[in-house]
């Protein structure tokens, strides 16, 4: 009998394009792909049963490593939903350099994913020419927190440093230089014709298969659903956000989206820096006993966190879910089958900005 | 060691080629390597090539504590990389297991316990400037007078 | 196109300096002033094994020694320390400038069901010794100034204020009833206009 399946590929965890350990197993027809499978495991190292027991301040620190590429939305989910058990308030000054670090560090995620994805199809002038932007905001965030990565900025009550005048005027001109290079980048992107070659039309994802799968972030917004977290927090409602959509829902969709979520992170920055309140910024407060659930918007998606403490704060039961696990779902159900080539599996997996370390804590 | 040797050695050493594996971390180290690449703190300018595959290189980079899975992977991508070749560890994962290390935990850091490593970068996660210290220290000695050590 | 910029860029430009810029924070370094071994830095320091308050060769002089492998360089151990003796990158100026400091307090909370007073926990207590040196076997003793001692059959707390967190009891327990928890609150001086 004649088969229809030509042959199985496998792509091994270590491979020059995955920075993270992931097999994917697809089934071709000659080039083009039928089916693929994902296989994840290699990452696992049990941070949630570590952090039984232990009081916030050790668990903040292991909440950050879940995720070293989003850990600033890791520490403000985790320290918000321990404000939300105990009722704490956090003074406005505080609020607003909470979100100007969680912008910053949206930025620096989505001008890596953009990397990744650049240099996937082989383009390596774009992705240097934004490796170096990213510099520049990973110095914005150093003058801000002391660290580039893991900054520990947040803390129950406020966050832990105030900038003074100098470092928010530095901000303001670096996002000047962000948004006017962001902006050629862009250009050079949409117009480059080996570029739409390899992304138009490619890992195309409708918006039913969508909805189905549960897609949450770029992901879900480059193929028209508006879906995102940071509409039902106080601050960002106060600052006018509103999320951006496009309709396409290929390869290309998603990289356009995260540039514009770029830009509409420096709009963001200038507003803070601009409307930035006086104040103290530590309210003060101690972690009481209680169970909750609270959401954020992580650079990939809806990032949940559902914790029971007890008497003193230290938690009793934790349980996080990422929105990488989604994403990678739906990369593997719908957005590689049909490709016409190999080649292009790396492509529409890389472009759905997989993060393998969130998936399995 | 002939003159041919002598320049053999001279020129390897200043082209190395590095392949990464990352063994369960939580990605942070990944990325201030990614920064090492970019243009500011250029390693490509050393002749340094970072690319991921074990049968071409000389320097291999290990990121993460080492979770069940890798623990028999480790040793045989270690056992591909043809001689003469150098192990180096970035972070505090692979040296200590960082967080990690609690009792309830399923990490088995150290990392030296698998296969020989010749250098150490701590931190968590260590800045870029550090790692290219790092690497350049290490760089010389992997092919000093190697036809000799064979 | 700017051709002759483009050259002399080509030419001329370098990349950075391998340095560390002053308000990185980094691994914290002594500053000369004196411990006096409270042990507050090893009460807060996430990372295990990270930081050690020992003796030096000078009699009665302590100092914190951090262990590069395994410090994660989180600061907090800079802004508790009372007498300011680690520093590393901005912290201390940036204390000094916004009055912020965190405070520690301790509670000890004993499971009266599980509890079989052995009194290995009163024994172990390193505060216990200090102020009642005679303190017996099977944790009895003659003061009430102790933080605790095994009264009518159960380990019973009665100074809760003097305990350090050392949770040298928790390690000892055999049924694991006793429990320290280790509250941090982090705060900021208010200025009262």
């Amino acid at each position: 009998m004649k088969k229809t399946v030509d042959v199985s590929i496998p792509l091994g965890p270590v491979h020059p394009i995955f920075k993270e350990p992931c097999r994917i197993k697809c089934e071709t027809f000659g080039e083009q792909v039928l089916a693929a499978e994902v296989e994840l495991g290699y990452m696992k190292k049990g941070i949630e049963r570590i952090m039984v027991g232990r009081p916030w301040q050790e668990v903040m620190f292991l909440a950050e490593r879940v995720c070293g590429i989003c850990s600033v939305i890791h520490n403000f989910v985790f320290i918000e939903t321990m404000e939300k058990i105990s009722g704490v308030t956090v003074p406005d000054r505080a609020a607003y350099l909470r979100v100007l670090a969680n912008e910053l560090d949206r930025m620096q995620s989505h001008l890596i994913a953009n990397f990744s994805y650049c240099y996937t199809i082989e383009h390596e002038t774009i992705g240097m020419y934004l490796l170096n932007i990213r510099e520049t905001v990973m110095d914005m965030l150093e003058y801000l927190t002391g660290a580039r990565v893991t900054c520990a900025y947040i803390v129950p009550g406020g966050v832990r440093f105030d900038p003074d005048n100098e470092d928010l005027t530095r901000i303001m001109t670096a996002m000047d230089d962000v948004e006017r290079e962001t902006r050629r980048y862009m250009s050079m992107f949409e117009s480059g014709p080996l570029i739409g070659l390899r992304s138009k039309g490619i890992g195309v994802m409708t918006r039913e298969q969508a909805e189905l799968i549960h897609a949450v972030g770029p992901t879900a917004r480059a193929c028209g659903i508006t879906t995102d977290c940071r509409s039902d927090h106080p601050t960002y409602q106060r600052l006018n956000f509103s999320p951006l959509v496009r309709t396409e829902g290929d390869n290309y969709a998603r990289v356009m989206l995260r540039f514009q979520e770029i830009l509409q992170s420096v709009d963001l920055i200038r507003t803070i820096i601009r409307t930035l309140p006086e104040g103290k910024i530590r309210g003060g407060g101690t972690i009481g006993r209680g169970e909750t659930t609270h959401k954020g918007e992580a650079p990939r998606g809806e990032l949940t966190y559902r914790i029971k403490s007890d008497t003193h704060g230290r938690v009793q039961e934790i349980s996080i879910q990422t929105p990488s696990i989604m994403n990678i779902e739906a990369c593997a159900r719908y957005m590689i089958p049909g490709v016409t080539s190999v080649a292009d599996v790396t492509a529409a997996y890389i472009s759905s900005d997989p993060c393998v370390a969130c998936t399995e804590r | 060691m002939t003159m041919l040797q002598s320049l053999k050695n001279a020129v390897r050493q200043r082209s190395i080629h590095v392949c990464y594996v990352d063994t369960g971390s939580c990605n942070g180290c990944d990325i201030e390597v990614l920064a090492c690449l970019s243009p500011r703190y250029d390693l490509e300018q050393y002749g340094i090539y970072v690319h991921n595959n074990p049968r071409e290189a000389d320097v291999l980079l290990i990121i993460g504590g080492v979770t069940p899975q890798w623990e028999d992977k480790l040793r045989m991508v270690w056992d591909k990389i043809p001689e003469p070749k150098v192990a180096v560890s970035i972070g505090n994962c692979p040296i200590s297991g960082c967080v990690f290390s609690r009792p309830q935990t399923l990490t088995r850091a150290p990392a030296k316990s698998y296969i020989p490593i010749a250098a150490e970068v701590p931190g968590c996660p260590p800045r870029p400037t550090e790692i290219i210290q790092a690497i350049l220290s290490v760089a010389p000695l992997i092919f000093k007078d190697w036809e000799l050590r064979r | 196109m700017a051709r002759p910029e483009w050259v002399k860029t080509f030419f001329l430009a370098k990349t950075a300096p391998l340095t560390t810029p002053p308000h990185f924070r980094e691994f914290p370094h002594l500053t000369g002033k004196e411990c006096t071994h409270c042990f507050q830095c090893m009460m807060i320091c996430p990372a295990p094994g990270a930081i050690e308050v020992i003796r030096t060769d000078k009699p009665g002089e302590w100092k914190p020694v951090i262990h590069l492998g395994h410090c994660i360089r989180c600061g907090l151990c800079v802004e508790i320390c009372p007498e300011l003796v680690l520093d590393a990158g901005r912290v201390h100026t940036k204390n000094a400038q916004d009055g912020t400091y965190m405070q520690f307090q301790f509670h000890i909370t004993v499971n009266p069901v599980t509890c079989m007073g052995c009194g290995s926990c009163t024994v172990a207590c390193p505060v216990n010794k200090e102020i009642d040196p005679q303190l017996a076997a099977k944790g009895t003793s003659t003061s009430d100034e102790v933080i605790m001692r095994v009264y009518k059959g159960i380990n019973t707390v009665f100074h809760e204020d003097k305990c350090t967190g050392c949770k040298t009891c928790e390690e000892q327990c055999p049924t694991r009833s006793i429990l320290v928890a280790r509250v941090l609150e982090p705060l900021q001086i208010s200025e009262e206009t």
